[in-house]
């Protein structure tokens, strides 16, 4: 999860696109992280995230995880994290996150302008920022746009290009529905940082050949 | 990864998923990885589940379809007969493991995936501070994979400008020496998915840097994730925004917020 920052996409496209994750730091906040990591997941939960998931354990779309399970195997230092789709579920994540008080270090990824405002209306100020330079090197390696858009959804490249020209073919061809093709694709994402509602609504506009 | 031949009915599942692209259909009709390439991300065998059926069973359905000219069509997130097969790994291949399966633990930092905690725990680690620039080179990201041959020639580079590399970062930790940047060389021919260089420098040496990133870019078969960051002024300002622009750079209207609340809060003034 380490590099959510470099999420490709129009500014229309990112404006339903953040994810908010828990850290610990070993030798300060790691041990006795287990109950405040589960704690964090329960206050994410309540405000419909459309994607959970931990590195260690897996996200919500896979087959065999969901909500109880997350919860109930964290352990200390486990990382977790959730997607939202507008801000002010977001806005309401922090507050909760800022009464509760868990001493958990968090972070959010997305438009850093909309991140700072929700933090501002919460009482905070951010603490530090980092940005994207974008890509450099053999670019043109890289496939087109719209494949990138996906593949950066998740922070560990676990997307791979080939799987989405697949699911984006298979949804040209109507064998599946933009929802069923993004919701597998979610599956590859291990630490649930893949919005499948952001794909979704991608896939959608390939099905109706919309650019 | 392997494939157990036995078992494999070639359907090309694993094909699609895998992250470098590497596997494809050998002369037998049965799927094949090629092992200089795969970087052990395990991400085909944690995505297609092992629907467990007799290979004799699929194999002629699929000779009596064929016979029909109709196609065999498979979910597209299954193994049809769980032919892949997750190898134990020795060092040094292990290392592709480290650094391209998430849910491997990177042993020098007891951190899983890329291995570091880089900003997400400044507010208690204090890893940058007032006036320091975090520089974040990810290489082969997105999608096309590193040889630490690679990684290393752009460590040497940025060595020479005598950074500080972030030591509780795995590739710091390979390197046999950091004023060099050198890393070890029973590694360099291990390939990863990607792997990031974390250096710290002071906030005027921003274009120097990025103009050694510049020139060695043109050097390597692989792409590289370029970040920036520091710890924000009291009103929010952030530090390295103006001086990346000043250099002429572009950043991304997106980005990664530390909000703070870890505790406790590390205090500069304090030391």
């Amino acid at each position: 999860m380490t590099n959510t920052l470099h999420r490709q996409g129009s500014l229309e496209s990112l404006k339903g696109d953040y994810v908010i994750f828990a850290t610990t730091a070993k030798g300060i906040t790691h041990e006795g992280s287990g109950p405040k990591l589960q704690e964090f997941i329960r206050i994410c939960f309540k405000y419909h995230p459309v994607n959970m998931g931990s590195g260690e354990l897996g996200n919500v779309h896979q087959d065999d995880m969901d909500i109880d399970k997350l919860i109930a195997t964290q352990k200390d230092g486990s990382r977790v994290e959730a997607v939202f789709t507008d801000l002010d579920a977001l806005q309401k994540v922090i507050e909760e996150l800022i009464r509760a008080d868990l001493g958990l270090s968090i972070n959010i990824s997305g438009l850093l302008e909309e991140v700072q405002q929700c933090c501002r209306k919460a009482g905070l100020e951010r603490h530090s920022v980092e940005h994207s330079l974008g890509f450099w090197g053999a670019k043109d390696r890289l496939p087109e746009r719209e494949i990138l858009e996906f593949n950066t959804m998740c922070g560990h490249g676990m997307v791979s290009f080939n799987f989405i020209r697949k699911m984006l073919e298979y949804v040209k061809l109507r064998r599946l529905t933009p929802k069923k093709a993004a919701r597998i694709m979610a599956k590859c994402c291990e630490c649930g940082a893949f919005n499948p509602v952001r794909a979704e609504m991608l896939l959608e506009k390939v099905r109706q050949g919309k650019k | 990864m392997e494939i157990d031949k036995k078992k494999c009915v070639g359907c090309g599942n694993c094909h699609a998923v895998c992250t470098m692209g590497v596997i494809y259909l050998d002369e037998d009709g049965k799927s094949v990885v090629n092992q200089d390439e795969c970087v052990e991300c395990f991400t085909c065998y944690r995505v297609c589940r092992n629907e467990g059926y007799n290979p004799w069973f699929v194999r002629a359905l699929r000779r009596i379809l064929s016979f029909f000219k109709l196609g065999y069509l498979a979910e597209v997130d299954v193994c049809p007969t769980g032919a892949l097969n997750p190898p134990q790994l020795e060092w040094p291949r292990s290392i592709r493991a480290q650094f391209s399966d998430p849910t491997t633990t990177h042993p020098g930092t007891g951190i899983r995936g890329r291995g570091t905690e880089e900003i997400k725990t400044n507010d208690v680690t204090g890893r940058l501070r007032r006036g320091e620039i975090g520089l974040i080179v990810e290489i082969g990201r997105p999608g096309t994979g590193a040889f630490f041959r690679d990684i290393e020639k752009v460590a040497v580079a940025l060595a020479k400008l005598k950074p500080h590399f972030e030591s509780k970062n795995p590739v710091t930790q390979l390197m046999v020496n950091p004023e060099t940047a050198k890393l070890r060389e029973d590694i360099l021919n291990e390939k990863v998915l990607s792997a990031i260089i974390e250096a710290k420098i002071e906030l005027e040496r921003i274009p120097e840097f990025l103009h050694a990133l510049e020139q060695i870019q043109k050097e390597i078969d692989t792409v590289i994730s370029v970040g920036m960051a520091s710890k924000c002024l009291p009103d929010g300002t952030i530090p390295h925004e103006e001086w990346g622009r000043k250099a002429g750079y572009t950043l991304s209207p997106n980005g990664k917020t530390n909000i703070g609340l870890g505790r406790p809060l590390f205090k500069e003034n304090e030391l």
